[in-house]
Formats: structure tokens, sequence, C-alpha cells
């Protein structure tokens, strides 16, 4: 008997939900100059108090929530509450301290400055 | 005898249902990747919209990301509305692009509403990417209080 319960294991150690929201992945685009790698992510109707950056370890892990205050019947419904989540690896070279994020109609735009040490640069050729 | 133990077919089922559920694990993480979730596309070419009836008017409420005001035309007549817009490219100056997936830029939609409505008092206003527009009903259309005499 040890043997089968240990087949039939399943993941019931999610704690009791009253409601959940489902999670999409907002699309991105991401972008990289010389001195930033950013990223803009699209959050139709999420307020700038309901995102969450966050960064530890390498991964940035990005969430949104949003919530639609419904009243009156609903003729058709497309789209409801949701949660946007999204996480990136972040490289290195990354400047965490100088990270800075903007919100505007409804879209994420997030500066990740690279540090200075990984700035590319031009070496000059000395004369002998 | 074939099937004497009935542990090892007990056993047997149990794999099974193992295999079933991390089978479902993959194909919902493989579908997430694609983006292929069914209630969940935004790669749609046209925004999603909810339509509320409030009685006395609608409320039209669609996701419309990076439009600003000046993006977007809305038409009406009778209960014909058509939503329409296109989105600036923001692909900053100098930038090389590592992944575009916010491709769409132009749309147009169009409904026909449950009614008629009176385009003259249509609001509509763009607010953190959501399109919202309260469309009045026309005095023909709307709910009546029917006394019983």
């Amino acid at each position: 008997m040890g043997e089968r319960t240990d087949l039939v294991k399943r993941d019931k150690t999610h704690p009791e939900t009253t409601r959940r929201i489902p999670k999409v992945r907002p699309l991105v685009d991401i972008y990289e100059c010389d001195n930033e790698i950013l990223l803009h992510a699209d959050m139709p109707g999420v307020k700038k108090e309901d995102i969450a950056i966050d960064i530890d370890n390498g991964k940035l892990h990005l969430s949104g929530v949003r919530g639609i205050k419904a009243e009156g019947a609903a003729n058709w419904v497309e789209f409801g509450d949701v949660e946007y989540v999204r996480s990136f690896s972040v490289p290195q070279t990354i400047d965490l301290e100088k990270i800075n994020a903007e919100l505007k109609d409804g879209v994420l735009r997030l500066h990740l400055p690279k540090s200075e040490a990984a700035k590319p640069r031009q070496i000059e050729i000395k004369a002998a | 005898m074939m099937f004497g133990n009935w542990k090892d077919i007990d056993r047997m089922f149990g794999t099974l249902d193992l295999l079933n559920s991390r089978m479902d694990r993959v194909m919902n993480e493989f579908n997430k990747t694609l983006g292929y979730d069914p209630n969940w596309t935004v790669t749609d070419s046209v925004p999603r919209t909810n339509l509320y009836d409030k009685g006395e008017h609608f409320e039209i409420l669609a996701e419309v990301p990076g439009f600003s005001k000046e993006d977007l035309n809305v038409k009406i007549q009778g209960n014909y509305l058509e939503v329409s817009g296109t989105r600036k490219i923001d692909a900053p100056e100098g930038y090389c692009c590592l992944r575009t997936e916010r491709g769409t830029t132009t749309f147009l939609r169009s409904f026909t509403l449950p009614s008629d409505v009176d385009s003259a008092r249509v609001e509509a206003m763009v607010e953190n990417g959501f399109l919202t527009m309260r469309l009045p009903k026309t005095e023909a259309s709307k709910p009546k209080q029917i006394t019983i005499s």
C-alpha cells in the first residue's frame, strides 16, 4: 500500500480560496538600447495602485489586478476581473536601484536601466 | 487468474489518473505559452467588450490599452454602433526590438445594440485603457412603468 499512495498523490496543498480570479498573461513588447531595457505591457483597466512589480533573485514578477464595476443586466460579457501575471528573467547587468515604471492608457512601461559597467564602451587606441 | 489481484488493477488506474493530470498540466502550460487559452486570448484583432443594460441607458465597456481619446472613433446611427481605432506604434527611437506581441494597431468593430439609442446624448470616455460609453435609450425604447387600474 505504501507504493500506491505514492503513485496517486495529488497536489492538494492550495489553501482554500473563496473566489478565484483568472490569471492572464499580458502581451508585452520588449525593447533594448545601450542604456536600458524597456518593457511595455498591455494591462487595460488596471489601476496604478493595483500593480506589483517584484524583483527577486534575477526574476522580475509582474502582477496587476483589475476589477470591473458591473451594474445592470449584462447583454454580453467578453471580459471580466483578471489578474495579469507574468515573470521574466532579468540579466545581472540591470541596475535594480534605478528601475522605474509608468502607467498610461492601460499600458505599463517599465524602464530597466543597465548598470554603468554593462554599457558598451568605445576603446580609444593610443598611438604608440 | 487474470484479475486475481485487484490491487494491481487499482494501481493501474491510479497511474492512469496521475498521467492524465500530468498531461493536463503540460497542456495548460503549453496553451499558456502560445496564448491559446480560448477564454483569455488577448491576440484578438478587435477589442473585447461588455454591454450592460441599465434601464435608462446602455453601457459599453471595451478594452483599448494604449489608445488615447484621439486614437478612437465612435459612430452611432439608430441601434448601430461602430468603434474604430488606430494605435500609434510606441516603439521608441534608437531601440532594437527583442519581443513584439502587442502587434494590433488598427481595429474596427461594429455592434447592433438591442434597441435604438439617442446619439446626441452619448457620452464616451477613455480611462486606464478602458473605453466606457454611456448610450441613453430613445424615449420609445425606455422601460415603462405600467400602472394596473
